[in-house]
């Protein structure tokens, strides 16, 4: 009986030893879109590495905060709006200061639900004081410098309330504010800080349908149905160049980012659009999802070596593209285990970690890169440098973790043809389903067959010619021979 | 005979006019050979998009089903001849169904005539020279469908307006015919179920 017993007991014990996971869980799908825009699923680029809450602050939670900005050299800025302060953190998530007041004419000033912010390379701190109706800018100090308050031009009509809610600088000291109820662009601020103009103004699009309905009514009516007014920008940032990139609100989900260039012109819309639609999800009418409708894009982040990164609050998704528009990898979703979020609203990036708000949660979640995610994010860069010999290393190994992967095969395959290895770039850029440079490389390849063989061909068909017309004229004599 | 007929089919190329005359007043024509053409379009099509070079088809050839390919060439055909014998029936046309089959069916000799040389060229062009093939594929829609309209036009006798307007019927006369198959379908698809579980009922109750 007591051998029994321990019999048993050692049984129990062996099978309740604890069973290793063998891969890390992640509560999220990650997948990206091929050429023909199918979900083609994938290992996962970036995986949660941690997440903060405000509650671990000393000087109190986060209450609504709406913008985060994370300098190069590892700042936080936090704009808590509920609370109407900045909160300044370090890299390691420690508390450095809060900015709740600033010295203006002698007197002490506050914020009213400051809901965006920028900070520039000096350290100067761009705020977006929304219910003051102003633009705050603080030096690395604290001191005020300037306030942009209640613009002044001719476009701007007498009624018009000034009530920012992101703002976003570029390298000469030019200011982007995205203003509320602003359909016209976004407002452009010269380093004076005076109003310059509207930028990157969005046009109307109007179906086929709505024009056909619209002949057949009054003007009665037509003072009644919906306005066609342009989508609203719902958040900026910009790069070192000085593009602007601006997300705005798509629901056709054709295009929720533009790259505008000093000009306020859309540079990737003009290249690149063709193929690639900006606007996070492509083919949401047929998925599953608890959220239907088009990604909501409402933050931008231009990473290294043009790589950019958007934020969708509908499926709390993170895209990633390259400088093409390529669509590099897809993370993220809603929910409650950690690497999801309940309401994201900010995105930003240190080195190539990713730093997603979470307003209604109050907490910061840290993503890392997985080796499949470093891999393409390093051969990305490599690609951007110019090192296209060093990246086809690195996309090989992507390849090997991912054999899916069309953006590997293209950049393997457009290497080996600027290295002139036609044949090698024919089959990688076949598998990449890159028909634009696979034709340059068959037409390349074909090029050199018939270059080595031009000679042969046309000898065999000079001595046919010859040997043709030759034998025609024999037959014509004896012909003639025999008729006489 | 075959022979004979066979050449006729290529001078209907070039004399549509006369030809389509004899087809209908003179019995030059043949169904079977029509039906071939109409198989021989399938092909083509199939052969398109499966062979032709990347450089101008980016379909994935593990997707393209070459027995659809040819059905749906079929199923359109016999939708098209019905269609129009439906609606010439009653709009004075002189040709018969014999006639419209025949004269379709002939009419499509184009595609595969240009199909294959265009799937052929597609192996060497590249870059900018996809404009051949482009071009290639353009000829033979475009003449496929004029002789469609001719032949339709002489076998029933009618004018050029009389006969677009016909055509427009025809269209919808398809759509009709489509939707009635749909429906019978599912009547049937419906049928089929209550008698199954009819059965099993019975099954379990006996």
């Amino acid at each position: 009986m007591k051998r029994w017993i321990s019999f048993l007991v050692l049984a129990i014990l062996l099978l309740a030893e604890p069973v290793k996971a063998s891969a890390q869980a992640i509560p999220y799908d990650t997948y990206n879109y091929d050429s023909k825009r199918n979900v083609v699923f994938t290992p996962a680029a970036y995986v949660p590495e941690d997440v903060f809450f405000g509650s671990e602050l000393s000087c109190g939670d986060f209450a609504g905060p709406k913008d985060m900005f994370i300098t190069k050299d590892g700042t936080i800025y936090v704009a808590d709006t509920g609370n109407n302060r900045i909160v300044v953190m370090n890299i390691q998530m420690e508390l450095l200061r809060v900015i709740d007041s600033f010295e203006n004419q002698g007197e002490t000033d506050t914020f009213k639900n400051p809901s965006g912010l920028f900070c520039d390379k000096e350290g100067t701190l761009y705020i977006a004081d929304t219910d003051n109706k102003r633009i705050v800018i603080l030096n690395a100090e604290g001191k005020l410098v300037d306030i942009i308050s209640d613009p002044k031009s001719d476009v701007l009509g007498d009624d018009f309330k000034f009530v920012p809610l992101k703002v976003s600088v570029d390298y000469a000291g030019r200011v982007y504010v995205i203003v509320s109820n602003v359909y016209q662009g976004i407002m452009a601020f010269n380093q004076e800080h005076d109003f310059m103009g509207y930028f990157g103004t969005i046009n109307v699009r109007i179906t086929l349908a709505q024009r056909f309905w619209r002949l057949f009514s009054t003007k009665e009516q037509r003072s009644r149905q919906q306005q066609f007014i342009p989508t609203e920008f719902t958040n900026i940032d910009i790069d070192e160049d000085g593009f602007v990139y601006a997300t705005n609100l798509d629901s056709t989900g054709s295009q929720a980012v533009r790259k505008l260039n000093p000009k306020g012109i859309d540079v990737i819309n003009a290249t690149y659009n063709s193929k690639n639609a900006l606007a996070g999800d492509m083919g949401f009418k047929s998925t599953k999802d608890s959220y239907q409708g088009a990604s909501r894009i409402i933050d931008v982040k231009v990473r290294e070596d043009g790589i950019f990164s958007l934020l969708d609050s509908n499926r709390g998704r993170i895209f990633t593209y390259d400088n093409e528009g390529n669509i590099l990898y897809i993370f993220g979703g809603m929910g409650t285990q950690e690497g999801t979020f309940y309401t994201p609203v900010a995105l930003e990036a240190y080195g190539e970690k990713i730093y997603v708000l979470d307003s209604y949660r109050k907490s910061i979640t840290i993503f890392e890169p997985t080796q499949y995610g470093g891999y393409i994010n390093e051969a990305v860069g490599l690609r951007f440098d110019g090192d296209e010999t060093k990246a086809v290393e690195v996309w090989k190994k992507v390849l090997a973790l991912d054999s899916n992967n069309e953006m590997a095969y293209s950049g393997i395959g457009k290497a080996y043809l600027s290295a002139g290895d036609n044949e090698k770039a024919m089959y990688y850029l076949k598998m990449g389903v890159n028909q634009e440079f696979y034709s340059i490389a068959y037409k390349r390849y074909r090029n050199e067959i018939l270059r080595e063989n031009m000679g042969g061909v046309l000898n065999v068909l000079l001595v046919l010619v010859v040997g043709g017309y030759a034998v025609g004229k024999i037959k014509k004599i004896r012909m003639r021979r025999k008729g006489l | 005979m075959i022979k004979e007929k066979i050449r006729f089919l290529f001078y209907m190329l070039t004399h549509p006019v006369d030809a389509f005359y004899e087809i209908r007043h003179r019995e030059k024509g043949s169904m079977g050979l029509a039906l071939i053409v109409v198989f021989l379009a399938g092909v083509a099509f199939c052969l398109d998009k499966r062979y032709s070079s990347f450089v101008v088809n980016a379909a994935d050839t593990r997707e393209v089903k070459s027995v659809m390919y040819i059905s749906a060439m079929f199923l359109l055909f016999f939708l098209f001849c019905i269609g129009n014998w439906a609606v010439t029936c009653l709009t004075d046309g002189e040709g018969r169904m014999k006639d419209i089959v025949t004269a379709t069916g002939y009419a499509l000799l184009p595609l595969p005539l240009f199909y294959i040389p265009a799937v052929l060229i597609s192996q060497v062009i590249a870059g900018d020279e996809a404009v051949f093939y482009t071009l290639l594929i353009a000829i033979a829609v475009v003449w496929a469908l004029l002789l469609v309209v001719m032949g339709n036009m002489i076998i029933h006798n009618y004018t050029i307006m009389k006969e677009l307007k016909t055509l427009l019927f025809t269209i919808v006369a398809m759509v009709i015919i489509l939707f009635i198959l749909l429906l019978f379908y599912s009547i049937f698809r419906q049928i089929v179920e209550f008698v199954k579980s009819l059965y099993t009922e019975l099954i379990y109750r006996v």
